[in-house]
């Protein structure tokens, strides 16, 4: 049974549905959620999310990207979280989740919470590049965050340009792809 | 607990989080006469016990309503006041029915609970009492409101109306001790059920015999202290009977 | 100590179903071993406060079941799994599990929460909501172990247990019986040698109403090297220790 036919029945009122629903995706969602907030956290976010799921499924039009649409209910559930918190756990939210070498860009009246969430999201998408050191770590390092043109980033690390172009291709696809999960489109 | 669930961060319990996601998804909500119920009674257990009573479930109500509707029915019709005769009997089956051993099938389980058996009997003997009573009033308060020029006409004194309409309370009080103190004896269900129909129809028929009219056995004053008196002997011999928590076996 | 019986008696008319059993027990599982009619049964349900003694000394949870109020805190904190469950057939397992857990007078805060993990403990997680008519007799006795297990029992009574339960769930369920052996005491009575030896850290050997044999399950298939017929060595000292009492 696939995802969309699980949620059809948890809109339904199946709670067998629901709990095939949580096989299948805390863990993943888990993992992601624990980048950005500490273990207990991350159990109440989870815990609010699959209760959110259960009350709203019948609002969730089958298009194959069950994944997505959980996750965005997790995010919601984090950034109130968050927002309950306090401004003190935000910003401390916001210091652990972006990486120390980047200054805070905190524009007035941005909401820290989501600004806080972005940058896990991104961080995230980031590590689904690779390990530190990998190929398309390297020219996604070199090439977007220290932006350098593609033929110093290829004297640098010693490729003719055209792999260059070619990993950048690559680092982008992967990119969109990991942060397309994160805004709901296909898994 | 299946494995579902174990491939998550190491410091995160995904089987707590689940559980604390069912505690909510599966809990059930009590209606509006449970809470009132569990507000009177001091106690949610006591309050489910009694709310699950056999003869005090819906379609038991529905049956003795339709029974005492067809017994005013009946009294319009001959005169004979049919209420007051089947009153009694109604509520000795429906008070040996909220007796356990025989038709609860977890009794054993129900002996060795922090809300006693003892209380719970006697949390739904009361109730039953009180519905079937409340039944037969209504509809023998109908059928004599309904009846009642043919009532004023055989009647002289309305003590004698009253004694039709009401009077048949004290009987079902001795009835339904009597059904009970067998149900617990025996213990079981059916017997004090059949026990206590049985002695009633006797009673009814002796009234008959000895006074030529059915009704004698719930219009003659007379019985009422004997009626009275049985009742309270019944229910002490119920009391002692429920002392000890007795099985199904041994 | 949990429990604590000295001397305890029941009879039923003439016959003496009980006849003189002294037993203590602290945390852990304790396996009560015997042939049908040896008492096992009356001595659990004297445990579980469902009959009083004749005669005897029975303290449980450091109380006395005697008496009306400490016999109300032991229950609230007891856990009992007749022989013969009956099942209303038009409840739900949640709604069975709850009944009982409200019965024990568990607060009701505490209820949907308690209720939720028993039934997941027993693995009936998939079938929560589903009627009791609808399920099996392993299925059945599951939920039998799930209301026992709901309140978190300080003393908890097994009367045979594996009773229905295919090989597998009976592997899980003695791995469910070491982990709640940890806090509470776990007084288990079945004819079931093997599921003796597995689970528990000491076992009662009763026969005609006394216990004939007490120790661990290494003690008792030590005393099988010769004399005892079985396929098991456990089976072997238990045949040993009934031959050797009856003589």
């Amino acid at each position: 049974m696939d995802d969309d036919e699980l949620v059809a029945r948890i809109a339904a009122g199946d709670d067998t549905a629901l709990r095939e629903l949580f096989g299948r995706h805390a863990s993943w969602l888990a993992v992601r959620l624990r980048s950005m907030l500490p273990a207990a956290d991350v159990e109440d976010v989870l815990q609010e999310t699959f209760l959110a799921a259960w009350r709203g499924a019948c609002g969730y039009r089958p298009h194959g990207a069950c994944g997505g649409w959980l996750w965005g209910i997790a995010r919601r559930q984090a950034a109130l979280l968050l927002r309950r918190r306090g401004p003190a756990d935000q910003a401390a939210a916001v210091l652990s989740a972006g990486q120390a070498a980047d200054p805070p860009d905190l524009t007035p009246g941005a909401d820290p919470a989501e600004i806080a969430l972005a940058r896990a999201e991104l961080a995230a998408a980031v590590a689904a590049l690779g390990p530190d050191g990998s190929p398309e770590r390297e020219v996604w390092r070199l090439m977007y965050e220290q932006d350098r043109p593609v033929a110093e980033v290829a004297e640098l690390l010693g490729v003719p340009p055209g792999t260059v172009k070619s990993r950048a291709h690559r680092a982008r696809r992967l990119l969109r792809a990991a942060l397309h999960v994160a805004e709901g489109g296909t898994r | 607990m299946n494995g579902l669930r174990d491939d998550g961060p190491p410091d995160v319990d995904l089987s707590r989080v689940w559980t604390s996601v069912a505690a909510q998804v599966w809990r059930r909500r009590p209606g509006w006469l449970e809470r009132t119920a569990t507000r009177l009674l001091r106690s949610p257990g006591l309050a489910r016990a009694l709310l699950t009573t056999p003869s005090l479930l819906l379609p038991w109500l529905i049956a003795s309503i339709v029974v005492l509707a067809a017994g005013a029915a009946a009294t319009l019709n001959s005169g004979q006041p049919m209420v007051a005769l089947l009153a009694p009997a109604v509520a000795a089956a429906a008070i040996a029915y909220s007796y356990g051993p025989g038709i609860d099938p977890a009794w054993e389980l129900s002996c060795s609970m922090a809300v006693s058996d003892r209380m719970v009997l006697l949390v739904r003997a009361l109730a039953v009492f009180a519905v079937n009573a409340a039944f037969g009033l209504a509809a023998s308060a109908v059928s004599a409101a309904l009846g009642s020029p043919a009532h004023s006409a055989t009647a002289a004194a309305s003590g004698a109306a009253a004694a039709v309409t009401f009077g048949w309370l004290i009987p079902m009080t001795a009835v339904c001790g009597f059904a009970l103190a067998v149900a617990t004896l025996a213990r079981s269900a059916n017997a004090g059920a059949a026990a206590g129909v049985a002695a009633w129809l006797i009673t009814v028929l002796s009234g008959r015999v000895a006074s030529g009219h059915f009704a004698a056995a719930v219009t003659d004053t007379v019985l009422f202290l004997p009626y009275l008196a049985i009742g309270a002997v019944c229910a002490a011999v119920a009391l002692f009977a429920t002392r000890i928590p007795r099985g199904t076996y041994r | 100590m949990n429990v604590e019986i000295a001397d305890l008696t029941r009879r039923f008319g003439r016959n003496q179903a009980v006849a003189g059993v002294d037993l203590q027990a602290g945390p852990g599982v304790f396996g009560l071993l015997g042939p049908n009619g040896a008492g096992k049964t009356t001595l659990l349900r004297m445990m579980a406060t469902v009959i009083p003694p004749t005669a005897g000394r029975l303290r449980l949870l450091d109380r006395d079941p005697g008496a009306y109020g400490p016999r109300r805190e032991i229950r609230r904190r007891l856990g009992y799994l007749p022989q013969n469950l009956g099942y209303y057939p038009g409840f739900t397992v949640v709604e069975f599990v709850e009944y009982f857990a409200l019965l024990k007078e568990m607060p009701a805060a505490r209820v949907p929460a308690a209720v939720a993990a028993a039934v997941e403990r027993v693995d009936l997680g998939g079938r929560a909501r589903a009627k009791l008519r609808t399920l099996s007799g392993g299925m059945l006795r599951r939920v039998g172990i799930a209301q026992a297990i709901v309140n978190e029992p300080e003393l908890l009574l097994l009367d045979e247990p594996t009773a229905g339960l295919d090989p597998e769930q009976r592997v899980a369920f003695r791995a469910l019986l070491r982990d709640l052996g940890q806090r509470a005491t776990v007084v288990v009575s079945t004819h079931l040698v093997e599921d003796v030896g597995a689970a528990c850290s000491e076992v009662a050997l009763m026969d005609a109403g006394k216990i004939v044999f007490q120790g661990t399950p290494a003690e008792l298939t030590a005393r099988g090297t010769e004399q005892g017929t079985g396929d098991a060595p456990l089976e072997r000292g238990y045949t040993a220790v009934l031959a050797a009492a009856r003589s």
